[in-house]
């Protein structure tokens, strides 16, 4: 059995996990991250990608919504390709209640939240597709969060730092000493390898599955899971962020989210033991779709590509069960203190706006515990790719040859890596996704440098599969590159081809009408008809426990 | 911030049949089809106007993609107007006179023979290659002495005096290179006992709309919806005819789509002219014609596909006695209007229709058939045949002159 | 214009009844909104490929005599078995007068190999896809080769022969694979899009590269006997290309289906509407019917885009307007239609009935067999329940079919397409004249 030392282990590979093992890297703490799935597939790539300015906090939850805009302004800063400022406006239609406008006001004043009152024509000015019947509009520093690139980014600075990640590969015991958290056994579902990691500090971040982690350390986590949809809409049917100025409800929000568009989100609290089951239920299809209209009246004209819920962890802090202890803020817990075992600190709760925050509290609370005294530097060191100022067509132009579209949308994705990606050899700039522009060099560039041991993983990594026909021609072609750089053997790429493909299918499945249901017949028709990749038999091959 | 109005390109499902059929990308590399240019870029385009790619200049806007496309993606629409909406304006003196035919056309007929003398000097065509990029291998088309309007003039009278009239938009082919196109219309109704009424006209706005000038493109588009409502109002005619078959399709099709302005109050009532002339022909309404034992080979101009109107010449075409009527393949002959005139386009333009030059070898006609005037330079330039419009080969088979 | 038949949908079915139609001397034509799912089909005719377990059926005609007893909704018991062999042999002979030659192993039905290396069972297959050579090669255990050119995204060799592998008729066959350079490769590809079928499928056209190409396929397929390669030798040419490339590598060659564009349905595509033009008839492409008027159970015109307000009339309708990928049906949250003259079509009112939970569920998507319900005679029903009775309805519209679980798309096509026109001959009484 492998064994492996070092000094911290995190488990959970979101965006908190991902910015704790970089922060200890950069502290100069050895650390191993580990994620049962892949990493950002979790709640962390699950949201609406909101880079709040904390204006949707700022009249229920002071403290979150002054965090947000801190956050906000730093992220700004270090994760340049991440984001993208767009601006966001909070607009008022007829049948909201216009009292909650002023409040909202008053409320950004406290926060510290630059919120700016305009005019609806100066609205509509800033985005032009917004419902011409609005009342009142304010502008706020909203903008766009790619969780998927944030994740990897931080990832990649902490390899790039000395930390190691295993990506699925879940934790099947947490070893101890007397009240002494040593390390954890883990069992890969890639290589179906068996390892134990040591350490004196575990840092749990698994977020909502934090809960099962902490049981199998013998105490106990209470987590009220939550769950949130969203639908994708087939293309960005708005460049600002679109909030309803009204009290949260469901399906306030449109987010434009790299080349496509994001209504959220719905709220329903669901049992733990469905965690990793969740389903989209038609009604809430309905209400999205409905009060998207009502922001954004295109909406009902445009194709919906997807819809997906993630799983909101809000977590009891003291243990206790009925609930009225719960907390939506930042948890951080010192098991030594809280349980008597020693060696296990949890960071959960919070959002995907916060995790660096997060990040830097955990580890914080390890480098005390430690004795290491560097001090943070994640607020003002930028993640690798967003080195200088953002994109432009300047920068595009020092790429000749090769089209805007594609050093534009690779500038996008992996922002200053776009020099490592897109290089003179003709071959790397094939492109094999022709919705989202994802070259050969791309997927070559990701399947080396950022732990993609499948077309899932390939997917959040590059956006392949993300465009209008989810898969239709990109999924076989990648496949087909997952062997020719040694990255995966021909029988187990047919495998992750037909995965990747019901992988979609999930989330197509709930919106299927119109073109979508057009372009599933024709996916259908190739994958099926044509490829018979239904009818290939897989179950020579071992089957994943924990798939 | 764009205000998205066509969003035809939603309905794409990537199958990439338009891939198949589209000429410019068979002839170059450089263009890389309808698919990507069209509805893939756009969603970018749209996401970040810096996405824009160069290559999508290569289009000529014949809509073959649009034919082929079975989830109604107007994905020529789509390029055409991504050239306008995200290119910068940067002025080019070649364009601007390659796109305002009507100011060239009135201000050459004034000194046709002058002007057509050195447009075809190969010294002045040398010096238009290297100050204007307007290849030299390039023929102009020549321009003839006068208006065809001011001919019409003294005609006006006579043709009131019928009691089954058309309002005849004869665009500025007609009115400034080749009257006797105009004057075969005339004598064809006539025949058929059909007045020929002509309504105030401007350009079409096909060349202004294909080099970029959308807000001159408008501002004739509406004079020409207001003048021929007019018409149709006034009764001049019972419908409105013309005999160029990129005019038809700008009036029908371009105001509406691209150009994005109302013209239902013309659109049941504008007709292709073989179009009209097959309803005639159908109530009965045959002129008398005499045989004309002609090998002709037919080229289906783009436009004219687009629209359908392609079955009605041949239709037409095979009611001439004696006509040895071939139809070619359906192809673009490669000259999209102004396209073929500019330098860095002229090898594309000439090698997407080597397909159909060949193809006319083949059939070693007298004569080609073709409803569209620049399909008619390209083709005389580029083979050694002559082009007749369908309209003027009914015109020779007339039995009484 | 006023037609005898005026067919919407210029599809295989459409195609196959206008040529039915025309051949008999009927003035026909075919309107048509885009193009047709043959662009990305397999090119080769599926007759009856799975049963209801689905396990491959092997002998077609046979079972089919079984299927239509048990399925009396099916388009195939419309046709009767002796009406779908009359179909699939007239759709034979007219391709082979376009000199397009069609494969069959008499009764049997053949398999292909398809870009995954899984085998299709199908029942006619272009000649350059599998023929008796190819059959007896495969009975011969013999070596095969396959091959890709360098560059092109839309096949991979690997993927394919890894499956084969695990297939027990392949386990003793060696496989071995390659790659071809075409010859100015470097100068071709110039843009990051290229290398679709087509592109390369034209290069094969021009012919220049025949030679050199032919040398390295015969290295790179070491001693193999035959070879294989992604299907786009040549759209126009295709037949000659195979022959010389057989010739000058001295190897059976054949061609496997890939991702779209489908060169081999291209070829199947000209060919139909080559044919259907020598015969007489009209077809209008990139026109889109917008509505037709019914009185009395009958269509008295149809409308369209291109033609405005005027009506287009013809004395017989045929609509083979395909399912929903081509728009003969559109779906909404909030149910389904025919949207041309809101037919009657059967499909399940809710709407999670549509499909199955996963996408590759071993019965399929109940989707694909929701379409337009007919009588015998194909005729449809409006909402009212009157039935139209000079309109007739062919192809992936019909309902009660599902073309790829039981691997019957292209024969239910083209069978339902001939019946229609079997019927409005009869009508016209011209059921006898055969070009």
């Amino acid at each position: 059995m492998n064994r492996i030392e070092t000094d911290v282990i995190v488990i959970g590979g979101g965006a908190t996990g991902a910015g704790t093992l970089r922060d200890l890297s950069l502290r100069g703490i050895r650390a191993v991250l580990i994620e049962k799935n892949d990493i950002a597939s979790g709640t962390t790539g699950r949201n609406h990608g909101l880079l709040h300015s904390g204006t949707r906090y700022a009249v229920n939850d002071l403290e979150s919504a002054r965090e947000c805009i801190s956050e906000n302004r730093i992220l700004k800063k270090i994760a340049r390709h991440c984001i993208e400022d767009t601006g966001g406006l909070f607009v008022t239609l007829p049948e909201d209640d216009p009292s909650y406008h002023s409040k909202l006001i008053e409320h950004c004043k406290y926060a510290g939240i630059p919120c700016e009152e305009i005019s609806v024509s100066e609205a509509l000015r800033i985005e032009p597709n917004l419902n011409a019947s609005a009342l009142a509009a304010l502008r706020v520093p909203d903008g766009t969060i790619d969780p998927f690139r944030l994740t990897a980014a931080n990832i990649l600075d902490a390899q790039e730092h000395g930390a190691k990640i295993f990506t699925h590969s879940y934790v099947t015991e947490i070893l101890k000493e007397g009240t002494s958290v040593t390390g954890v056994r883990c069992f890969s579902t890639d290589s179906r390898d068996t390892f134990e990691i040591y350490a004196p500090m575990i840092v749990n971040a698994a977020g909502v599955w934090g809960q099962r982690l902490c049981e199998l350390a013998g105490i106990e986590l209470k987590m009220f899971p939550s769950k949130g949809s969203m639908v994708i809409i087939d293309y960005r049917i708005n460049n600002v962020v679109v909030n309803r100025c009204r009290i949260p409800s469901d399906g306030d929000i449109i987010v434009p989210g790299d080349t496509v568009s994001l209504i959220g989100t719905t709220s329903r609290k669901i049992p733990y033991d469905r965690i990793d089951e969740l389903t989209v239920d038609e009604d809430e299809i309905e209400t999205l779709l409905e009060n998207g209209e009502k922001l954004i009246p295109n909406v009902s004209k445009t194709r919906v590509l997807r819809a997906y819920s993630g799983v909101r962890p809000l977590i009891a802090v003291s243990g206790q069960l009925d609930g009225r202890d719960i907390s939506r803020g930042i948890v951080l817990i010192d098991h030594e203190r809280r349980d008597g075992l020693s060696g296990l600190v949890t960071i959960a709760g919070g959002k995907l706006m916060t995790y660096r925050l997060m990040a830097k509290m955990a580890t914080d609370l390890v480098c005390k515990k430690l004795g290491v005294r560097k001090k943070c530097a994640t607020h003002r060191l930028p993640l690798p790719g967003s080195e200088q100022k953002i994109f432009s067509s300047r920068r595009v132009q020092k790429f000749t040859g090769i089209p805007n579209s594609i050093v534009g949308s690779t500038f996008y994705r992996h922002g200053e890596r776009v020099s490592q990606i897109l290089s003179s050899d003709r071959r790397n700039y094939g492109l094999v996704c022709e919705c989202e522009m994802v070259t050969e060099g791309e997927i070559e560039y990701a399947l080396k440098n950022l732990n993609v041991k499948n077309l899932v993983d390939l997917r959040r990594r590059t956006r392949i599969g993300m465009g209008p026909c989810q898969g239709g021609l990109c999924a076989y072609r990648a496949a087909g590159l997952f062997p020719r750089y040694n990255a995966a053997s021909s029988v187990e790429s047919n495998r992750m081809l037909k995965d990747f493909l019901e992988e979609r299918w999930k989330g197509i499945k709930p919106i299927l009408w119109g073109d979508a249901l057009r372009e599933t017949e024709f996916i259908y028709w190739i994958y099926e008809g044509l490829f018979g990749l239904g009818d290939i038999n897989f179950s020579d091959m071992e089957g994943e426990e924990h798939a | 911030m764009i205000k998205l109005e066509n969003i035809s390109f939603d309905h794409c499902i990537k199958c990439t049949v338009c891939t198949i059929y589209c000429p410019v990308a068979r002839a170059t590399h450089h263009f890389p089809g309808p698919k990507q240019s069209g509805p893939d870029t756009e969603r970018l385009r749209i996401k970040n106007p810096n996405l824009l790619d160069e290559s999508l200049k290569y289009c000529t806007n014949c809509k073959r993609c649009e034919i082929a496309c079975p989830s109604n993606v107007k994905i020529a629409d789509i390029i055409q107007s991504s050239k306008w909406k995200y290119f910068k304006k940067r002025f080019r003196l070649r364009d601007y006179f390659l796109a305002r035919t009507d100011l060239m056309g009135s201000a050459a007929t004034l000194v046709s023979p002058i002007v057509n003398f050195f447009t075809g000097l190969y010294p002045v065509k040398l010096a238009l290659d290297i100050f204007f990029k307007i290849p030299s291998k390039r023929t102009f088309p020549k321009y003839a002495q006068g208006t065809f309007r001011r001919w019409y003039k003294k005609q006006h009278t006579a043709q009131t005096a019928y009691k089954r009239r058309v309002v005849y938009f004869h665009g500025c082919y007609v009115n400034y290179n080749n009257h006797q196109l105009g004057k075969d219309v005339i004598r064809v109704l006539n025949a058929m006992n059909i007045g020929v009424i002509l309504p105030k006209e401007k350009c079409c706005g096909v060349p202004l709309i294909a080099n970029g000038y959308i807000t001159k493109a408008r501002k004739n588009a509406r004079y020409n919806i207001a003048s021929l409502r007019g018409e149709l109002e006034m009764e001049s005619g019972e419908k409105i005819v013309t005999a160029s078959s990129s005019c038809a399709f700008a009036l029908k099709y371009e105001y509406p789509n691209l150009i994005e302005l109302d013209n239902s109050a013309i659109f049941n009532d504008l007709e292709y002219i073989t179009r009209y002339i097959y309803t005639r022909f159908e109530q009965g309404d045959i002129p008398a014609m005499k045989p004309i034992p002609m090998r002709v080979a037919y080229h289906s101009p783009c436009h004219l596909e687009r629209m359908g109107g392609v079955p009605y010449t041949i239709e037409v075409l095979k009611k001439i006695p004696g006509l040895d009527l071939h139809i070619l393949h359906s192809e673009c002959c490669g000259i999209a209007g102004t396209y073929g005139f500019k330098k860095e386009y002229y090898n594309v333009s000439q090698k997407i229709g080597d397909e159909l030059f060949g193809r006319i070898e083949r059939v070693q006609p007298d004569y080609v058939i073709s409803d569209c005037e620049t399909c008619k330079w390209q083709i005389e330039m580029s083979t050694p045949y002559k082009v007749l419009h369908p309209v003027t080969v009914l015109a020779m088979s007339l039995a009484q002159h | 214009m006023i037609y005898d038949c005026l067919i919407i949908g210029g599809g295989i079915s459409g195609l196959t009844c206008g040529i039915r139609c025309s051949a008999a001397g009927l003035n026909c034509a075919i309107l048509s909104s885009g193009m047709s799912s043959l662009h990305f089909s397999s090119g080769s005719i599926d007759l009856m490929g799975y049963d209801g377990d689905h396990r491959v059926v092997y002998e077609p005609f046979e079972y089919l005599e079984s299927f239509i007893a048990s399925h009396p909704r099916h388009p195939y018991a419309k046709c009767g078995t002796s009406g779908i062999r009359d179909a699939l042999f007239f759709f034979r002979d007219q391709l082979s007068a376009e000199d397009l030659e069609l494969y069959n192993n008499e009764e049997k039905n053949h398999f292909h190999v398809s870009a995954l290396g899984t085998l299709k069972p199908t029942y006619f297959s272009q000649r350059s896809v599998f023929n008796e050579k190819v059959r007896l090669a495969f009975q011969k255990r013999s070596k095969i080769a396959v091959l890709n050119f360098s560059g092109y995204r839309d096949f991979h060799p690997a993927l394919a022969i890894s499956n084969l592998r695990k297939n027990r008729f392949f386990s003793d066959i060696e496989i071995v694979t390659g790659n071809i350079l075409f010859p100015d490769y470097g100068s071709i590809e110039k843009n990051p899009f290229e290398f679709r079928s087509i592109d390369i499928a034209r290069i094969f056209d021009t012919e220049k590269f025949l030679e050199d190409i032919a040398g390295q396929i015969r290295r790179e397929a070491q001693d193999a006997e035959f070879a294989s390669l992604p299907a786009f030798i040549g759209i126009n040419n295709y037949k000659r290309h195979h022959q010389l490339l057989q010739q000058l590598t001295g190897l059976l060659i054949y061609e496997i289906p890939t991702l779209p564009p489908s060169i081999l349905g291209m070829r199947i595509d000209n060919a139909l509407k080559s044919r259907f033009a020598a015969l007489g008839g009209v077809y209008i492409a990139g026109d889109t019917v917008t509505g037709g008027a019914i009185e009395n159970g009958m269509i008295t015109h149809i409308t369209t885009k291109n033609n405005g307000a005027s009506p287009v009339r013809a004395s017989q309708y045929v609509l083979a307007t395909g399912s929903f990928f081509s728009g003969g049906l559109i779906s909404d949250a909030g149910g389904m239609r025919e949207p041309i003259f809101n037919l009657k079509a059967d499909f399940d009112a809710e709407r999670r009935q549509w499909h199955s939970p996963s996408l590759f569920a071993p019965k399929g998507h109940p989707f694909l067999e929701y379409g337009v319900a007919t009588d015998e005679s194909l005729h449809p029903v409006t909402q009212d329940g009157d039935t139209v009775k000079n309109l007739y309805c062919t192809g992936a519209l019909l309902s009660g079919c599902n073309p790829v679980r039981e691997g019957c798309g292209g024969g239910s096509a083209v069978a339902t397409g001939y019946h229609a026109a079997e019927i409005i001959l009869t009508h016209t009484g011209k059921k006898h004249d055969k070009a």
